[in-house]
């Protein structure tokens, strides 16, 4: 029989499988190629901006460079990447032995490929050049690539839905004996807020990817302004989805952190229960918040206060998740491996993009910073320095179950550090810029902006170094790192009482949960938990 | 215990709230005041910016602390303490930040009604974003022009649209934004209290051209502004206004109607070019071509795309032949 870590295993990963295991590899590695490209159009974007002037690429090249690094990141790294996490750590956690759905699940995940490579012809096709938030009219006259990228975003929100659905039902039917609600491990409670706004947001932007369709290829006007269309109609559709899906790249992201803290600081998570609630309580919020991307658009004036309002509110549940993690540390007895440092750059980063959400939930300040670079400087504290580093800690995290094999932690250290001194490089001056008067999307800029955009290049230049000691401690430890025990690092979540990597029924017997995965410190001074899998002792010490 | 405690709280909570008050008082972010909203909007940043200093501060700083504290000894296994939570502590940092919350959120509501609300006898003057460049048209003095100038001290309302996609007017000095849609006209009342010129820049993609699609606001004494409206309105129908009233000089050098714009050809070299720039066809025709439809014929080493395409509609064919023949005959 054919172990993950055979030379013919591998093969596996390349066909169709219904195990969520190999499928949920098979989204990150995806996923994480895709980063890599994105990755690679961001190198160019900010080599234009490193001078003023449009000196490396002419106006409709750049649009088409920045608005494919947006979709990629966006559509086919963060989003498939969590699906990813939830597909390969759910049924684990739960102490299933595999999806509700195996086969619509390989479904969800052979959706991409397509979709990704039907979104890099676009570049072929004339490109998509109307940024990731694609507005009428300018994505409806633009060139023949925007149609593929239409499409493609469409066959990916499909892959969303199924895996929304393969999600919940998982979640809700097939918890092993004793697995209460309030023992689920806080990655699933997030990934069962994640999975409802996928769920009830999604079709919205289908529908309006679908009217956008039509009007590129059959002639209607749906956002025809001549023919009596309306161009914030498609705002109104777009961001209806595209809100809560930043709430989807957070939510299993703050999940990951939620595992991470409380193993690395050896003591139960602080205010569990507050942080599940709070998960939920960002998935209804977040579904209330969508129009403070219109609050420049000429909406009804008097509309735009309760989007101030909900826009506000949902720093209080955010803010709560923190102070918790903050809590978990505090007296405990704090390993600052990988994983961990990933985790407390997370809190370090993600902070300063919520804070500067705060300024653009209020009006009159977003009034001045909307659609400038103030606004991606926040977007990439909260997406890169926030999620890409949780998934980073993830990746870390998880791979010895994954993959049976150890990484370097000393080549992990040096990527956290470069990742982290890049990404403030990178992204803190862009702040300074918006203020100052730099709108985001440009080829070209102010002379008075220079210095601010050289120190954001040599920031992105570093991040893209970064990941060179990453690929590297990956592929060498995968291939021939030391064989990993079923528990190194001493956790109590059901994947962890399995061996490393899990058989392909997961556990040799379902266990039986007598309570909550995060009674660390239970034995107060006594030797580190380690659990060998006992049948019925599942989560317990 | 209890009383060390508190007193170290109650000290980092009076440093952090003096940094923070240090911080939104002396740290200027922001341009060039230029509007009566500036001035509320930059108080209500300030404020903003002191309240994120003092949690930002909180929050890493105890990170730190927690970080080089809490560290496990080197080889150490043991586990920590069984806390699960405190009731009290997660009840104030709910409440805290929900006050916190209402009280921005009521201030910015202030601050919002009091900035959005269009002055006294407003000057309206209506805001037209085309790719790439703005258009402005005073109603009152049925006055088209590309030139924004505006008498400091009055409350002005900008009435927006665009002529093709989404555009958004923005005048970073004056702290507001409206999108130009088409389709619908976007007010924004404002107020100019300084005396100079400010930046105006499109801040939503709208093309090729969107970075180079900037332009400037002369805010000049009553007086002046009044006399440079009687100059435009003079200058109606000379060749020269109409090539600076539809914005010709941002992308074309043209001496003679003292521009220098370097994203189009150079017009100055025209007579000497355009009988030969397309084989058959007359320098008259060629020039014509040119300005109703532009991407026709690419002069070689510029971009196609990038001239407006709608100068048919926006001159009549006498002004167009003025201007053709004006840039024909030049010396």
């Amino acid at each position: 029989m054919m172990t993950a870590t055979s030379a013919a295993g591998w093969r596996r990963y390349f066909g169709w499988n219904t195990d969520h295991k190999v499928i949920g590899v098979q989204y990150i590695v995806t996923s994480f190629v895709f980063f890599l490209l994105g990755g690679a159009l961001a190198m160019v974007v900010r080599t234009e901006l490193a001078a003023p002037g449009a000196d490396v690429l002419d106006g409709a090249t750049y649009n088409q460079t920045m608005t494919n690094h947006g979709t990629l990141m966006i559509f086919l790294w963060i989003l498939p990447v969590v699906a990813g996490f939830g597909n390969y750590l759910i049924p684990l956690m739960i102490g299933a032995r595999d999806m509700a759905f195996p086969r619509l699940n390989a479904l969800s995940y052979w959706l991409i490929p397509p979709a990704g490579l039907l979104m890099l012809s676009s570049f072929f096709a004339g490109g998509a050049e109307a940024g990731w938030t694609a507005y009428v009219p300018l994505s409806i006259g633009g060139p023949p690539g925007q149609t593929l990228w239409a499409l493609s975003v469409l066959l990916l929100g499909f892959s969303s839905i199924l895996g929304a659905i393969n999600f919940l039902t998982t979640v809700i039917t097939m918890r092993a004996p004793g697995m209460s609600f309030w023992r689920l491990p806080l990655f699933v409670w997030g990934m069962l807020a994640t999975a409802i706004l996928s769920l009830t947001a999604t079709p919205v932007l289908t529908a309006g990817l679908i009217l956008v369709a039509l009007d590129r290829m059959v002639g209607t006007h749906f956002f025809t302004v001549s023919s009596g269309g309306d161009p914030i109609l498609w705002q109104n559709l777009f961001w209806f989805y595209s809100h809560p899906a930043v709430y989807i790249m957070i939510l299993p992201a703050m999940g990951i952190v939620s595992e991470i803290f409380p193993v690395f600081a050896r003591k139960p998570i602080f205010g569990y229960r507050m942080i599940a609630m709070s998960s939920m309580a960002i998935a209804v919020l977040g579904m209330t918040v969508w129009a403070h991307h219109m609050f420049t658009s000429g909406m009804d004036p008097r509309l735009r206060i309760p989007f101030m309002v909900s826009s506000m509110v949902i720093a209080v549940p955010t803010g709560i998740k923190i102070f918790s993690w903050l809590a978990t540390t505090w007296y405990g007895k704090i390993r600052l491996t990988t994983p961990m440092l990933f985790a407390l750059g997370f809190i370090s980063m993600f902070l300063i993009g919520g804070l500067t959400g705060i300024f653009l939930a209020t009006i009159p300040v977003d009034l001045h910073v909307h659609d400038t670079y103030f606004v991606v400087g926040h977007l990439h504290f909260v997406l890169f320095g926030g999620s890409v580093s949780a998934v980073y800690a993830g990746l870390y995290y998880w791979f010895p179950k994954i993959t049976g094999r150890q990484y370097d932690e000393r080549i992990g250290r040096a990527h956290f550090a470069i990742n982290f001194i890049g990404t403030n490089l990178a992204y803190l001056p862009m702040f300074l810029a918006g203020l100052l008067g730099m709108p985001r999307r440009v080829a070209d800029y102010d002379p008075s902006f220079t210095s601010l955009n050289l120190w954001a290049t040599i920031g992105g230049f570093l991040l893209g170094i970064s990941v060179l000691p990453f690929l590297y401690n990956a592929l060498l430890s995968w291939a021939r790192g030391p064989k990993a025990e079923a528990n190194p690092w001493s956790s109590l979540t059901l994947e962890w009482q399995t061996s490393s990597p899990p058989p392909p029924q997961n556990f040799a017997v379902i266990p039986t949960v007598t309570h909550h995965p995060y009674a660390y410190g239970d034995t107060p001074g006594a030797e580190a938990v380690a659990a060998p899998a006992t049948a019925g002792a599942g989560g317990s010490r | 215990m209890r009383e060390r405690t508190l007193f170290f709280s109650a000290i980092i909570g009076i440093v952090l709230i003096a940094l923070g008050i240090l911080v939104a008082t002396q740290v200027n972010l922001m341009p060039v005041e230029a509007s009566t909203r500036a001035a509320a909007v930059d108080q209500l940043f300030r404020v903003l910016l002191g309240v994120s200093t003092v949690i930002f501060l909180l929050v890493e700083g105890a990170l730190l602390y927690a970080v080089l504290r809490f560290r496990a000894r080197p080889g150490g296994t043991g586990e920590g303490p069984s806390i699960h939570g405190d009731t009290s502590l997660e009840i104030l940092w709910t409440l805290l930040p929900a006050a916190i919350v209402v009280v921005i959120g009521v201030y910015s509501f202030q601050v919002l009604t009091a900035v959005e609300a269009p002055g006294n006898r407003p000057l309206v003057v209506e805001v037209v974003g085309r790719q790439f460049s703005w258009g402005f048209r005073y109603p009152e003095q049925d006055l088209e022009t590309t030139e924004l100038h505006l008498p400091v001290g009055r409350p002005v309302v900008f009435q927006i649209t665009s002529d093709d996609v989404i555009h958004s007017f923005w005048v970073p000095g004056f702290r507001a934004k409206r999108d130009a849609t088409p389709g619908q006209i976007s007010e924004l009342a404002m107020t100019p209290t300084k005396i100079g010129r400010f930046p105006i820049r499109c801040a939503e993609l709208c093309g090729a051209g969107h970075a180079i699609m900037t332009s400037e606001v002369v805010v000049e004494t009553p007086e002046d502004f009044d006399a440079w409206i009687e100059a435009q309105l003079a200058m109606a129908g000379d060749p020269v206004q109409i090539f600076n009233t539809m914005g010709c000089g941002a992308c074309h050098t043209l001496t003679a109607a003292g521009s220098a714009g370097t994203i189009g050809p150079n017009l100055d070299e025209l007579p000497s070019v355009a009988g030969a720039r397309r084989p058959g066809v007359a320098a008259e025709a060629y020039v014509t071509e040119s300005i109703v439809n532009p991407d026709a014929f690419i002069t070689p080493g510029f971009q196609p795309g990038l001239m407006p395409k709608n100068f048919g509609d926006r001159l009549t064919p006498d002004q167009i032949q003025a201007l053709v023949a004006f840039l024909l005959a030049q010396p």
